[in-house]
């Protein structure tokens, strides 16, 4: 819920004050007693379009992704082209299998230790080879986070930022009707949707 | 026909205050009025003296009653009135065979210093008027008025405010004091 009432508290008591000059007449209230309404009144708000918008307007509809089968070389090449962190993983019958992701990559490339690119690096660094070369022969579905977190398109706004920081990922895919990928949602997106 | 369509409103007016605002109302101005009252009917009644003015039942509505106003602050409370009172018995021995003028001058004048001053205070504009109209006691009082009723009587009033409103849990006053 952070990422989303971060659009507020850019407003202080300065742009207060200078706002009030620039009203002409005399307004019947102390600059800090309309800070205080203007946040609750923020709040408010924030809760209420939060509560209004629903996921399926502020998805992306044309969404990339890959097949359980497909290469990791061919899932991680269409992820570098398309500058995206992550990919929804489907089923041969359209239907969502998992979501693929640099968490996953991570996760797999660090055995032990707590994924870090970092790390990795430092292993590219000091080995003759990178350990991502013998992840050529496996597939999406080897490292796949599955089954995937997803959310529903009539789903409230405020109900998928919850379900993103509950389980503290970065998207989520939107269906509907049995698994159907419809579209997908980033935290990007939410921002842009709210601010 | 721009001109009258400025007296339309049509804009969103505040919202009622809860009881335990009404309550605490009550309480401070019945707690600040009966000093200056007791003071003028009871101590000094048979005096020249005046010890209560109309005026501090208005200031009673703000610093009682709105005690977020900036209106209410202590700045304006005293200042607004202190002013005021000078204005209002400048403008008596200046204009008093025309008391409409005396009385116009007075007013007007107590409001322009107070928007210069920053003590806006609406009682003050009572306070001004008072000095005009009189009674004859006031009148005889000339400059003095300024320190009794008025001065005397809004530190009293003021003193009243910071010991009661504090004493309401969901009040604090003042917001400031300069």
């Amino acid at each position: 819920m952070s990422s989303l009432n971060e659009c507020t508290l850019a407003i202080t008591d300065e742009d207060i004050v200078q706002a009030m000059k620039k009203i002409p007449g005399y307004l019947d209230i102390t600059p800090s007693d309309f800070m205080e309404v203007y946040l609750v009144a923020f709040t408010h708000a924030m809760s209420r379009l939060k509560n209004a918008i629903k996921a399926n307007q502020i998805m992306t509809q044309t969404v990339i992704a890959v097949y359980e089968d497909t290469t990791l070389l061919d899932a991680v090449k269409k992820m570098a082209v398309h500058e995206i962190s992550g990919l929804p993983v489907l089923k041969a019958d359209q239907t969502i299998s998992g979501v693929i992701s640099e968490k996953d990559f991570l996760k797999h490339m660090n055995d032990d230790k707590a994924p870090s690119f970092m790390r990795v690096v430092l292993q590219c660094m000091e080995n003759s080879g990178c350990i991502a070369a013998d992840f050529k022969k496996l597939s999406v579905a080897d490292i796949m986070s599955s089954p995937p977190i997803t959310v529903r398109g009539e789903m409230p706004v405020l109900e998928v930022a919850n379900t993103m920081d509950q389980f503290n990922i970065n998207r989520v895919p939107v269906i509907e009707n049995d698994l159907k990928l419809v579209g997908i949602i980033a935290r990007s997106d939410l921002v842009k949707a709210m601010c | 026909m721009k001109y009258f369509s400025k007296m339309k409103g049509g804009k969103q007016s505040p919202p009622k205050v809860n009881l335990s605002e009404i309550i605490w109302s009550w309480i401070g101005a019945f707690l600040g009025i009966t000093p200056v009252a007791f003071l003028n009917y009871n101590l000094f009644s048979g005096d020249d003296l005046v010890f209560i003015i109309g005026s501090f039942g208005a200031s009673a509505v703000l610093i009682y009653g709105a005690v977020r106003s900036p209106l209410a602050q202590p700045r304006n409370l005293v200042g607004g009135h202190v002013l005021s009172a000078v204005i209002g018995v400048v403008s008596y021995k200046l204009f008093y065979p025309y008391p409409w003028f005396a009385s116009s001058f007075a007013v007007a004048t107590a409001i322009a210093l107070m928007h210069a001053t920053r003590t806006l205070h609406p009682p003050g504009g009572a306070t001004a008027l008072i000095a005009v109209i009189g009674s004859e006691k006031i009148h005889a009082l000339g400059f003095f008025y300024v320190w009794v009723p008025v001065g005397t009587g809004v530190m009293i009033m003021l003193l009243v405010a910071l010991i009661v409103n504090n004493f309401a849990p969901s009040r604090k006053y003042p917001e400031f004091w300069f």
